[in-house]
């Protein structure tokens, strides 16, 4: 093969290639978002695949492990501000702290406490999507339980770093949930009602999972 | 709105490596309807239409709701004017669902092996399959109904007569969502009224209230006759799905500081995203 004819095939190929891979994902770059979610999630699951974690002796270890790798990624304050709404505002200072406290507490119990029977499910991003001014993202994601395919979303904003302030699951966003809950709450019994309604449902859970 | 291109290529990759094996014995029946199904998807696969349809990355919806999720905006809560009503049926289905239905199922899940119950789950899905196609049709979404057909006729055949979904394993389906009436009538711009929590049947807004009601006329088993066998065939689809119920709601309810709000909630946040696929 001469020197032209070999050109042009390898001109040929590169037409051929770009013309199969153009359509539906253009050439681009992972964004800041998604490559801070991507690192997170990997960290997470290889803590969940080491062989301490199935010991339970050790398991704790694992999952302080895995909370700190959580807690670098979530924004906790803004995920508890935006589940409480506008009457956040109303809380006092105090009022605010022993809400944070006591929801991170909840959240703890609900889901780092029940990732014992989870491993090395499949993650599979599936899109993304930015606001107009560029500070805000929702990653799409589809996760493999048990032959299930489970559509997660992390919406995400930019202060300073990407952080997750939402988990959207199967189309239901966690942070409207609580915040439908916390409203009817808070209508009836005020913050101080709310604060310990939370605190008391971290307990149960809690107990649930130990007779569970 | 469809899902973007990217999400269904994803799936239909993973697809792939499901088993294809067993179409090599079938008989010719389901060799006709097999290759009738291939003409089918090969007329979808001529025209991309989930991929032109959704805007290539960034569907609008999504950006705006982005938008709106500002602190200061309450998320819209469903009117539920019957609420008390609807506290005490919840507080009735709670305990039909804890006391009464979670322990007999327990009992029918350690009795029944597990392929009797999937075999039973996959008949009545089959089964239902006028509901889907329907509702696919009436949406405008004929490639979906044209895919529902295609696993219907292959599921029906090859699969017994529904029992086994084949379909489910193979790479030339596109997966497509379960349509129902009640997402019909939100495409077609009818709103969700009001929020009702049905004895057994659970929570509901007006409009999926009527569409559980057309489902009901598409589906076969209402015209089993006599009428007692038509109510035990319903019966035995619930409860044999039960635990999808049960598990679902255990979720819910976990870490739910207002159980009744978080699943008024969590139902109708599901049902206004399946209405805009």
């Amino acid at each position: 093969m001469n020197f032209k004819t070999k050109h042009i095939v390898q001109s040929l190929c590169l037409c051929l290639i770009l013309l199969v891979c153009a359509p539906c994902a253009p050439a681009k770059a992972d964004s800041e978002a998604k490559i801070a979610l991507e690192s997170c999630i990997g960290k997470v699951m290889n803590e969940l695949k080491k062989p301490e974690m199935k010991n339970p002796a050790t398991r704790g270890q694992v999952l302080a492990e895995i909370e700190k790798i959580i807690k670098v990624l979530f924004n906790f304050p803004e995920l508890s501000m935006r589940a409480v709404g506008p009457k956040w505002n109303s809380f006092t200072p105090e009022q605010q702290k022993n809400f944070l406290d006591a929801f991170d507490d909840l959240l703890r119990a609900r889901y780092l406490d029940r990732l014992e029977g989870y491993s090395g499910e499949l993650v599979a991003y599936t899109g993304e999507t930015a606001n107009a001014k560029g500070d805000r993202m929702e990653i799409r994601t589809e996760v493999t339980i048990r032959d299930k395919i489970v559509p997660v979303a992390y919406r995400m904003l930019k202060n300073g770093r990407w952080t997750v302030y939402d988990i959207i699951i199967e189309g239901v966003s966690m942070v409207q949930n609580y915040r439908s809950q916390f409203q009817t709450v808070l209508d009836k019994g005020g913050a101080e009602e709310l604060i310990r309604l939370v605190r008391q449902k971290a307990e149960e859970t809690r107990l649930q999972k130990g007779k569970g | 709105m469809p899902p973007p291109c990217g999400q269904i290529r994803a799936t239909r990759r993973r697809i792939v490596s499901g088993k294809t094996g067993s179409m090599t014995k079938c008989p010719p029946l389901a060799a006709t309807a097999f290759l009738a199904a291939l003409l089918l998807f090969a007329l979808h696969a001529q025209k991309p239409a989930f991929c032109a349809e959704a805007p290539a990355s960034v569907p609008s919806g999504a950006v705006s709701s982005l938008d709106e999720d500002d602190l200061d905006q309450a998320g819209q809560i469903v009117y539920d004017p019957l609420e008390g009503f609807n506290r005490a049926v919840f507080e009735f289905n709670d305990f039909m669902l804890e006391q009464v239905a979670r322990p007999v199922h327990e009992a029918y899940v350690f009795a029944t092996p597990d392929f009797l119950r999937s075999g039973l789950s996959n008949f009545f899905h089959n089964l239902n399959f006028p509901v889907r196609f329907a509702s696919n049709l009436l949406q405008g979404k004929p490639l979906a109904a044209g895919v529902e057909m295609s696993r219907f006729i292959l599921n029906t055949t090859a699969g017994l007569g529904g029992l086994f979904n084949v379909a489910q394993h193979h790479e030339s389906f596109v997966p497509v969502e379960d349509e129902d009436m009640g997402q019909t009538l939100g495409v077609w711009g009818i709103g969700e009224g009001f929020y009702i929590v049905w004895p057994f049947a659970g929570p509901k807004t007006l409009r999926d209230s009527l569409g559980w009601a057309a489902d009901h006329a598409l589906s076969p088993t209402t015209y089993v006759r006599p009428w007692e066998l038509s109510w035990g065939l319903w019966g035995v689809e619930v409860f044999n799905d039960l635990d999808k119920v049960l598990d679902l709601y255990d979720t819910l309810k976990q870490g739910a500081v207002e159980p009744y709000a978080a699943v008024r909630d969590a139902y109708t946040q599901y049902r206004r995203v399946r209405i805009g696929k």
